[in-house]
C-alpha cells in the first residue's frame, strides 16, 4: 500500500503541476480538498478522475463515491488497489 | 478629449519587465527565440500558478505590472489581442485527443485552450468585472483591441482600460510556420535583416500590457492620437488614410518626427514598408522594432510600447533607427505603420505629453 501511496503522490504531483512539492510534503492522511492539506479545487477534481480511468482503468461515475475516494491519497490508494484494471 | 498611454509592461525575447532593451539591448541570432521569464512569484499565487500555462503568466506579470505602474488599484476595461491565444496548451490537449482516442481529456488543458482564456484569467486575477474582450484577427489582434479601447473612452464609456497583445510560439507551431516560409535560414543579426532580399524573419513571442486612460498622470508616458485600420488599402487609400489622420490631430507630414515600421527582413512585406515610407514620408527619419523583439502575430504591440517609451524619455537610441534622411530630432510626434502579410494595415499616432 505504501507503494501505491508514493506512486499516486508522484501523479498527483505531476497532473496538478504541484511545483516545488514531493511526496514526502504530503500527508497520506491529510484532506485533500477544503482549506486543509492540499487545498484542491473541483477542477482538480476532474483531473484526479481523469488520472484514475487513464493509469488504473477506473471510472467513477459516481459524484457521491468520488468524495469518499478522494478523502485522502490513502483513501485513494485503498479504493485503486480494489478496483484498478490495470 | 486627449487619451494617454500611462503605464506599458513586456515580457520578450529581451530583459522581462524593465527598460534594459532600450540601452542595452540583447542581440538575437538564431531564427527561433522563447522569451526570457521573470520571477513570477511577485505577481502570481504559486498555487494559482500552477493551473497556468507560460502565456497566462506572461499575461499576468505584465497587466499586474502595468497597472501597478499607472498608479491604479482597477482598470474599467481589460481588452486582449492574441493571434493564436493559449496555444501552447491548445497543442496539449489536441495531442492528448490524438494519442488518447479522444479519452482522458484533461480539463485545465481544455480550459485553457481557448483565445479568450487570457483576457479572462486577468480579469478573474484583478476581480475586474469590467468590460473584457478578446481580438483574435493575427496580425492586427493588438491593433484592434487598442482601437476598441480608444473609442470606448472617446465615447465616455470608460476612463481607462487594460490593452494587451500577447502570443507565444511553440515548437511545432514555429516549424509549421518555417514551412510555409515564415523564417530565415542560418544565422540572424540586425545587418542581416536590414540588408535582406530573402524571404522570413525571426520568431519571438510577445506579452505587452499597457494602461491607456483619459486622465494625464504624472506616470503617463505619451498620448494615444489615434488608431486606424485599413483592409488591402492601395497606396493612394494608404496615403488618405495618413493626411486624414494628420488633419484631425492638426498636424503637417513636418510635424512627424519619426515613423515607427514593422519592417522585418522578408523582403516581401518589407518592400511595402519602404514605399509607405518614401510616398508618405520621404524626408522623415525611420524606426524599426522587429530586429529587437522579433516576428509574432501580436509583434506590433512592441512598437507602440517602444515609441511610447521614447517619447516619454524624449529620445531615440541608435539601435531603434533604420534610416535617417535627416537627423533626428527630439521624438514629439511619431506615426506608427504595421501590416500583415499586406493585407490588413494599421496606422497609430502617438505624441508627446
Amino acid at each position: 500500500m505504501e507503494e501505491l501511496i508514493t506512486e499516486l503522490k508522484k501523479e498527483i504531483i505531476d497532473v496538478l503541476n504541484l511545483e516545488g512539492m514531493t511526496p514526502d510534503d504530503i500527508d497520506s492522511d491529510a484532506p485533500m480538498f477544503g482549506d486543509e492539506g492540499l487545498a484542491l479545487d473541483s477542477i482538480d477534481a476532474l483531473e484526479l478522475i481523469v488520472l484514475l480511468e487513464k493509469n488504473y482503468g477506473i471510472k467513477l461515475a459516481n459524484a457521491a463515491a468520488g468524495k469518499e475516494v478522494f478523502k485522502s491519497v490513502r483513501t485513494m490508494a485503498e479504493y485503486v488497489s480494489k478496483n484498478r484494471t490495470k | 478629449m486627449d487619451i494617454f498611454i500611462q503605464s506599458a509592461a513586456h515580457i520578450s525575447i529581451q530583459n522581462p519587465l524593465c527598460e534594459d532593451w532600450f540601452e542595452n539591448p540583447i542581440p538575437h541570432t538564431e531564427g527561433y527565440n522563447r522569451s526570457i521569464e521573470p520571477d513570477y512569484k511577485p505577481f502570481i499565487n504559486p498555487i494559482a500558478a500552477r493551473r497556468m500555462g507560460k502565456l497566462i503568466k506572461r499575461a499576468i506579470a505584465t497587466s499586474v505590472s502595468a497597472i501597478q505602474s499607472a498608479d491604479l488599484e482597477q482598470v474599467d476595461a481589460i481588452i486582449t489581442g492574441t493571434g493564436l491565444g493559449c496555444i501552447e496548451n491548445t497543442e496539449k490537449f489536441l495531442s492528448a485527443m490524438v494519442n488518447e482516442g479522444e479519452q482522458f481529456l484533461q480539463p485545465t488543458f481544455f480550459m485553457q485552450s481557448t483565445h479568450n482564456t487570457i483576457s479572462s484569467q486577468i480579469a478573474l486575477h484583478q476581480k475586474c468585472n469590467g468590460y473584457n474582450c478578446t481580438y483574435s484577427h493575427r496580425g492586427t489582434s493588438f491593433e484592434s483591441g487598442l482601437s476598441d479601447a480608444l473609442q470606448q473612452m472617446l465615447l465616455g464609456r470608460i476612463n481607462n482600460a487594460l490593452v494587451g497583445g500577447h502570443d507565444e510560439m511553440t515548437p511545432d507551431y514555429y516549424n509549421m510556420l518555417g514551412k510555409i516560409g515564415y523564417w530565415k535560414q542560418g544565422e540572424i543579426s540586425e545587418q542581416t535583416l536590414k540588408r535582406s532580399n530573402t524571404k522570413g524573419s525571426f520568431a519571438g513571442e510577445t506579452s505587452v500590457a499597457l494602461v491607456v486612460g483619459t486622465t494625464h498622470t504624472q506616470h503617463s508616458l505619451c498620448k494615444l492620437r489615434d488608431v486606424d485600420l485599413l483592409y488591402k488599402p492601395s497606396s493612394e487609400s494608404l496615403k488618405q488614410a495618413v493626411e486624414r489622420m494628420l488633419q484631425q490631430a492638426n498636424l503637417h507630414v513636418s510635424d512627424i518626427n519619426a515613423v515607427m515600421l514593422g519592417t522585418s527582413g522578408d523582403c516581401d512585406f518589407d518592400e511595402t514598408y519602404k514605399r509607405f515610407a518614401q510616398t508618405n514620408f520621404p524626408n522623415t527619419p525611420t524606426l524599426w522594432y522587429k530586429h529587437l523583439f522579433g516576428e509574432s502575430f501580436t509583434a506590433a504591440a512592441f512598437s507602440v510600447y517602444a515609441a511610447a517609451t521614447c517619447l516619454s524619455k524624449k529620445h531615440v537610441p541608435q539601435h531603434l533607427v533604420y534610416n535617417t534622411p535627416k537627423p533626428l530630432e527630439q521624438p514629439h510626434n511619431i506615426l506608427i505603420y504595421n501590416h500583415f502579410q499586406n493585407i490588413n494595415h494599421s496606422l497609430i499616432l502617438l505624441s508627446q505629453c
